[in-house]
């Protein structure tokens, strides 16, 4: 495999008197969407930042593209929105995004064109004369996500991009970042609901009070988790299914609702052979699914409701 | 570098775009116009021919020393001026109030539709040689100037009427009496600069004035805006691609340039409006005459350079310490405490100027012109007031610059750790932690 686009190794970072983030190791492969999961206040902000060189771990070591810089030096080929937003409030939107730009070292010029291409891009191109103020909260997240990714970086870095968007611009936002992996790039982005990684992200990281609890491919994952389900709705041959559903060589439990069940498989047993006896035997079906288990799901089970911390603590 | 860059020229845009910019920038030079047109202006009015009756009741002649001494006096002192005064002396006859009341109820008409009409009855008492008394009854007596050149007139008549009649010849006396005319005019560097003293007074307290006051308004301004930048949380995406270091460097030059560039005008208006006030007064129809009385400072091309060199210097030192600041807070009450430590270092600065004033190079004045947080408002002042030796110049200065080197140094600390704090706001402990830090 390549040089991993982001690689944490062993950072742990205290604030005055608890642990923000412990012994935390794992490494963003270069392309594809990862997820940096957890709920609020599990480290993650702390670990992004500490990714930005905004702050600086107490113990182990961030690298990124293998390189031993500070990503503020590396900051040209890095995009990142930060959970908090902010914008200068009297400031022209084209005039901001093309200061955006020039902090991450572009030339004024282009800088000023790739403005206009994302306001056009975004549906604000008739925006960029008007001030930051006079634009809807909506339309300023889009500028802010905009001059995350003016200069085009081969690593972007979002922290919570999703959170607070209509479903429209949620739409609009999400393919860009689907497009930015299709072209190869790395997108790392954290976010508290599960759904949404579930649906984007190539690979994930759960953390929760500051440590790592899953680690990998979003498939691996939930394979590893094992817990899987079979939903089944018969059309005809009902006292068939019976019996072969009580096989307990075979499935390990079973919740009969008449015209349909979930069946649980026992561990090891591909859900293919259950399929095969059932069609064997006769039995009708109008549906057969592999029901995978939800991140969600996972999530509980590894977290639990005690990994949730008070959202008030959402600032480390 | 770029980066740097970048920044000062967004905060110089966003600073001169702004309406208060506008409006203080235009002001002050109009301000200054107003202030060295408007009294001559103003003083026109009063420029007119004053029409006089002197109700006679001298027998001695003094009656008619008086006509012939006011009716030889003209409005600007050319002899080509209008008279200052139009006559008409009318001797009493022993009927003084008589007379006296027929004239004043000759005045306050219109002289256009009445001009046989007076301004004013001028009453001589026949006791007038020995008591000095003298009545005048005008339409308008509050004129100081007008009625403080009648009194001196006749007081003028009268010291030369007495001294005459104990036999001393008027040629003797004339020239006995002419007074002494000091004129004070500064000199630099073993050469006469043509700023007369009380010129230099005025430029020195208006630059003592401007310096306090662009160092505390452009101080205050890079506060504010470290602060918004904090609220508004653009601090992480700033801070995620350009050092500290350089985000103060870019805020302090940034807003400095935009103070450099207001002084600037302001310092270039008044060295334009005093090198051409003969021009200008030609442009509102004011003589040149009128003009010249007013001690109107004027502003030498190297007294320039001094103010704004100490004004950069002077700016940079504080707007560093003010960056620092506002990176510590997190709204403008929170930073009112730290403020409050560098306010008394300005304020003795400014009052330092009065000493100057007495005498600028006393044991106040020369070290106060050397020592950083003070020279930036003494050493114009002194500049302005009196010769600098040049060793003295080059002291100043490198002291100056010496201290912006260290301030700088623990201003950009405290920033580092300041613009990513929120919550409550440092101890001075704390701070002082922040600037040992690694």
């Amino acid at each position: 495999m390549s040089t991993p686009a982001v690689s944490i190794d062993h950072v742990t970072k205290r604030f005055s008197g608890h642990v923000a983030v412990r012994d935390l190791s794992f490494s963003v492969p270069a392309g594809g969407i990862f997820g940096l999961l957890g709920p609020n206040g599990a480290g993650k902000s702390t670990t992004i930042r500490m990714i930005m060189d905004i702050i600086e771990p107490d113990e182990g070591k961030i690298s990124l593209f293998g390189s031993a810089a500070s990503s503020r030096d590396l900051s040209a080929r890095v995009g990142f929105l930060p959970e908090e937003r902010g914008l200068y409030k009297k400031m022209k939107i084209l005039e901001h995004l093309a200061f955006l730009g020039e902090v991450k070292g572009m030339r004024v010029s282009d800088a000023k064109s790739k403005a206009d291409k994302w306001l056009q891009r975004l549906g604000l191109g008739d925006w960029g004369q008007k001030k930051v103020e006079d634009l809807s909260k909506g339309m300023q997240q889009k500028v802010q996500f905009a001059g995350a990714l003016i200069h085009d970086p081969e690593l972007v870095i979002l922290d919570e991009p999703f959170s607070g968007l209509d479903p429209v611009n949620l739409q609009v936002m999400k393919d860009v970042v689907v497009e930015i992996a299709r072209s190869g790039r790395t997108v790392l982005f954290s976010t508290h609901i599960m759904e949404q990684a579930e649906r984007m992200c190539d690979r994930i990281v759960i953390i929760a009070r500051g440590e790592k609890v899953v680690d990998g491919a979003v498939t691996e994952v939930k394979a590893g988790f094992g817990d899987r389900n079979i939903a089944l709705t018969f059309v005809s041959g009902k006292e068939a299914a019976e019996r072969i559903l009580a096989d307990r060589a075979m499935v390990a439990k079973c919740d009969d609702y008449g015209a349909s069940a979930e069946v649980s498989m026992v561990a090891g047993v591909n859900p293919q052979s259950l399929l095969a006896a059932l069609v064997g035997a006769g039995v009708g079906l109008s549906r057969f699914e592999v029901i995978e288990p939800s991140l969600q799901a996972i999530f509980i089970a590894k977290v639990g409701n005690a990994g949730v911390a008070p959202a008030n603590a959402e600032a480390a | 570098m770029s980066k740097t860059f970048a920044i000062i020229r967004r905060e110089f845009i966003a600073r001169v775009r702004t309406r208060t910019f506008l409006i203080t920038t235009l002001l002050l030079p109009v301000f200054m116009v107003a202030v060295s047109v408007i009294p001559a202006l103003m003083m026109r009015g009063g420029d007119r021919t004053t029409r006089i009756a002197i109700v006679d009741a001298t027998n001695d002649g003094f009656g008619a020393r008086v006509e012939s001494a006011l009716g030889s006096e003209s409005l600007s002192g050319k002899p080509d001026a209008p008279k200052r005064y139009a006559l008409n002396r009318v001797a009493a006859n022993g009927h003084m109030v008589a007379v006296r009341d027929s004239l004043v109820a000759l005045t306050g008409e219109n002289p256009a539709q009445h001009p046989e009409t007076f301004d004013g009855v001028l009453v001589l008492g026949d006791s007038m040689l020995q008591t000095g008394e003298a009545e005048y009854l005008g339409t308008n007596t509050s004129g100081l100037e007008s009625m403080g050149s009648l009194e001196g007139s006749l007081s003028r008549v009268l010291r030369e009427t007495r001294l005459a009649n104990s036999g001393i010849n008027p040629a003797v006396l004339k020239d006995a009496l002419r007074g002494a005319d000091l004129k004070t005019t500064k000199v630099s560097g073993g050469k006469a600069t043509g700023e007369s003293g009380a010129a230099s007074f005025m430029i020195g307290y208006f630059m003592a004035f401007v310096l306090y006051l662009g160092v505390v308004l452009y101080g205050q301004q890079t506060m504010m805006s470290v602060i918004e930048e904090k609220t508004s949380r653009i601090m992480e995406v700033l801070a995620s691609s350009v050092r500290p270091f350089q985000m103060l460097l870019g805020k302090v030059l940034g807003v400095g340039s935009v103070g450099l560039l207001q002084m600037s005008i302001w310092g270039g208006t008044v060295y334009l409006v005093t090198s051409q006030r003969v021009r200008l007064a030609g442009l509102v129809h004011v003589s040149p005459d009128a003009m010249q009385q007013f001690p109107i400072p004027t502003m030498s091309a190297g007294l320039f350079a001094i103010f704004l060199a100490y004004f950069i210097l002077g700016f940079l030192l504080y707007g560093a310490l003010y960056a620092a600041i506002g990176s510590m807070c997190n709204s403008t009450q929170d930073a009112q405490q730290y403020v409050a430590v560098l306010t008394p270092l300005l304020m003795v600065s400014f009052f330092a100027v009065f000493a100057i004033f007495k005498d600028p190079t006393g044991g106040i004045g020369v070290p106060m012109s050397m020592i950083p947080f003070f020279s930036q408002i003494a050493m114009p002042v002194r500049w302005s007031l009196s010769a600098v030796p040049p060793l003295q110049l080059v002291i100043s200065l490198t002291l100056g610059v010496l201290a912006l080197l260290g301030v700088t140094w623990v201003a950009s600390r405290i920033y580092r750790t300041g613009i990513l704090m929120y919550g409550k706001k440092p101890t001075f402990g704390e701070i002082f932690r922040w600037i040992r830090a690694k």
